[in-house]
């Protein structure tokens, strides 16, 4: 079972660097990911359409959590980035002749160079000075959106057509789902091994005390900016996934709303933890769904209100984030935990 | 027991024989968000057409409509959300709302082959090349300048106009490029353009900047809030410009936000008014409205719109010959020539080349707080 010894016993490196520390936990990981590529042969087009949301906006939370969690650094920006990284990809794919596959990429890729440029004032500024700062780069991209129609397709929008690989069309919510796992399972393995690495370690010195860091020897306006391109990077993928999912990008896509959605997105999973991002991706996707569910068959049964549930759904959706916040300030993720620690002992906690 | 087992399979067969499967139609509405003032009226509107369908009609040869109606509160992914669940459903056709949502649906539509009605009327999508299966009933906003334009030209000395709008896909879409090429097309001098936000509450700079050149007329895509503010704030100036708005600025909430300020404002709109009772589809729609909501006394354009816009699809449906399916309702809605609404609109086309239902419209003006209508309908060219 997944139990671990207790004191430190490990006797190579390698075992000691493991993310998973046992054989039990390390199954149950391999079981979930062929699990996640089995069903969608079993699930119809709304589930596999939740799933690819899911999928996009947890790669877009993963990057936003490097920056914010990681790093801590705010951005209210991050809505704009993943736009940049949906035109990009556009733009790319429309005049080149590469492969969607190799285009996502490079639309992070831009999309890091831009995030780069709006993180030049965090050298200088912090905090709420900062979020505001990030905040101008949310306006001015969505201003550049709606002006550039020579790149962005202005107020129409930027169009595709549906990609393939392999000659296989990816125009369907299946086919589309294993693309978004994959590049799912790459990111979010990327960002884990990230966080290990002296740059991740130095991302955190800097969100703990950055006096302390840079007393320290660490080049803190670097590791800032390489944060917010990093951060940014994920913000491009997630944004070029969803160009290739949609086929169609206009600037009411990238509101200063996705950006406080992928910001909750963080603080409700959890700062600073991957799984934390993966949990509030889901919660925040499927929260509304859920609520329209509830409210479209309360309606049913009391017609006369349906007004009424509409807008009670709305508050809804404030009111559970505000109970998160008051309940669980540290996110699902801590909650994961504790309940894993209770099984840990379960039957004989004490 | 095998008595028994008799009964219940005669009773399948014989109730399968009498209710035939209902007819899904999937809608978009918005209740909650941010154009929710008019999108109210305008899913009464879509509803009250498909009980009207359902009991008096009969439904659709024998089969009744079930509206899957959502409010997806003006966000995207929530009606790309919706939309997926409505083909989980196995809907024959959906009746959309915003710009923004309808254009991210357009692949998905034309993929799956479900004819999609939209309550936005932004041209680019009536081309059935890039969006074969978007439908328009009411003109396009492109069409509604170029109608205003057009008007301006023949009723005016000076040709000079101005345009105002809001910095989004909503605002820019009617003026840039079309009604600026049609402007230079026709000889009307577009000698301004200004942006005024949706949600503003002053526009005196703006309108100070627009009185330097004295445009003649000036043409408004906003919504009610907005346009009362400019009017006002025009009225405060002593401006004598003239004001045309598109047509989600006109109509009687506009009176009771504006007030005095709104007399001598003109709208394009391609839909009839509810206290025009000469008009057949408006008359019926008063007898509709005292028979299933005794207690409404008046009813926005909104309703109206929502209501003739689902009459066209499900007039549609009933014309569509063989199965429904997308292919074959596609081609119903394709070969509708000069379809009467009742009079609520100009007789409505498709053909295979335009998805624009709707190409004429009426001017209509703003007397003494009475709406009245100061032209016949005029067609875009």
């Amino acid at each position: 079972m997944n139990y671990t010894n207790c004191g430190n016993f490990k006797t190579s490196y390698i075992k000691d660097a493991a993310i998973f520390q046992t054989k039990f936990s390390l199954i149950m990981i391999y079981s979930f990911i062929v699990l996640t590529f089995i069903f969608p042969f079993f699930a119809n087009t709304y589930y596999l359409y939740l799933c690819n949301t899911i999928f996009i906006a947890i790669i877009g939370a993963a990057g936003l959590n490097i920056l914010t969690g990681f790093t801590g650094l705010i951005s209210l920006g991050h809505g704009a980035f993943i736009g940049v990284g949906a035109y990009a990809a556009a733009y790319i794919f429309n005049n080149t002749d590469l492969n969607f596959l190799i285009v996502i990429p490079l639309a992070g890729l831009v999309t890091a160079a831009v995030g780069m440029f709006f993180g030049i004032p965090s050298l200088r500024l912090k905090g709420l000075y900062l979020s505001i700062a990030t905040l101008a780069a949310q306006f001015i991209l969505q201003f550049f959106f709606v002006r550039a129609e020579f790149i962005t397709g202005g107020v129409s929008g930027a169009f595709v057509n549906f990609p393939s690989v392999f000659g296989v069309s990816i125009n369907s919510d299946f086919s589309f789902y294993f693309v978004g796992l994959i590049f799912t399972i790459i990111m979010l393995l990327a960002a884990k091994n990230l966080i290990r690495t002296k740059t991740g370690r130095i991302f955190l010195s800097i969100r703990d005390n950055y006096i302390a860091a840079e007393a320290m020897g660490v080049n803190v306006f670097k590791y800032k900016i390489i944060s917010f391109g990093i951060s940014s990077f994920y913000a491009g993928v997630a944004g070029a996934l969803w160009l290739f999912y949609l086929t169609i990008i206009t600037p009411e896509h990238f509101t200063i709303g996705v950006s406080i959605q992928y910001l909750s997105m963080v603080i409700i999973g959890g700062l600073g933890s991957l799984l934390g991002s993966i949990f509030g991706a889901v919660f925040i996707t499927l929260l509304p769904e859920f609520l329209r569910f509830a409210a479209d068959n309360l309606s049913q049964i009391y017609p006369a209100v349906t007004s009424a549930f509409a807008a009670i759904r709305e508050g809804a959706f404030g009111i559970v984030i505000i109970l998160f916040l008051l309940l669980e300030p540290e996110g699902l993720a801590k909650r994961w935990n504790l309940i894993k620690a209770y099984w840990k002992l379960w039957p004989y906690s004490h | 027991m095998k008595r028994l087992l008799l009964v219940i399979v005669m009773l399948a067969i014989f109730s399968g024989a009498v209710f035939a499967e209902p007819i899904k139609i999937g809608a978009l509405f918005d209740l909650t968000g941010g154009t929710a003032d008019v999108g109210k009226p305008y899913a009464e509107g879509v509803r009250d057409c498909v009980r009207w369908f359902n009991e008096e009609k009969n439904g659709i040869d024998g089969r009744q409509i079930e509206l899957l109606g959502v409010d997806y509160a003006y966000k995207i992914p929530q009606a790309i959300a919706a939309y997926k669940n409505f083909m989980r459903q196995d809907v024959v056709a959906v009746h959309g709302w915003g710009t923004g949502d309808t254009e991210a649906l357009t692949k998905f539509v034309s993929r799956d082959k479900i004819p999609y009605f939209s309550a936005s009327y932004s041209e680019h999508l009536t081309d059935p090349d890039k969006a074969p299966y978007n439908f328009l009933v009411g003109a396009t906003y492109s069409d509604q300048a170029r109608i205003a334009l057009k008007y301006i030209k023949e009723n005016s000395e000076e040709d000079t106009a101005a345009f105002i709008y809001n910095d989004s896909g909503f605002g820019r879409s009617p003026f840039f490029p079309d009604a600026e090429n049609y402007a230079k097309k026709i000889g009307v001098d577009v000698v301004d353009t200004e942006i005024v936000g949706l949600k503003a509450l002053d526009a005196t700079s703006q309108l100070l900047n627009m009185q330097k050149k004295n445009p003649a007329y000036a043409l408004i895509q906003e919504t009610y809030m907005a346009t009362s503010t400019i009017l006002k704030d025009a009225q405060k100036l002593d401006l004598d410009t003239k004001f045309i708005g598109l047509n989600w600025t006109f109509g009687k909430t506009l009176i009771e936000l504006a007030g005095e300020a709104a007399n001598g404002f003109y709208g394009t709109n391609s839909f009839a008014m509810w206290n025009q009772t000469d008009v057949e589809g408006i008359k019926f729609l008063h007898e509709l409205n005292a028979k299933y909501h005794p207690d409404v006394k008046y009813r926005a354009v909104n309703y109206v719109q929502g209501f003739s816009s689902m009459y066209v699809l499900l007039s549609a449906l009933e014309k569509t010959e063989g199965e429904l399916t997308g292919e074959n309702i596609k081609a119903a809605l394709e070969s509708m020539k000069n379809f009467s609404t009742m009079g609520l609109t100009a007789p409505v086309s498709f053909s295979k080349d335009s998805h624009k239902g709707v190409t004429a419209l009426k001017l209509y003006q703003i007397q003494n707080g009475e709406i009245k209508s100061v032209s016949d309908y005029i067609s875009a060219d």
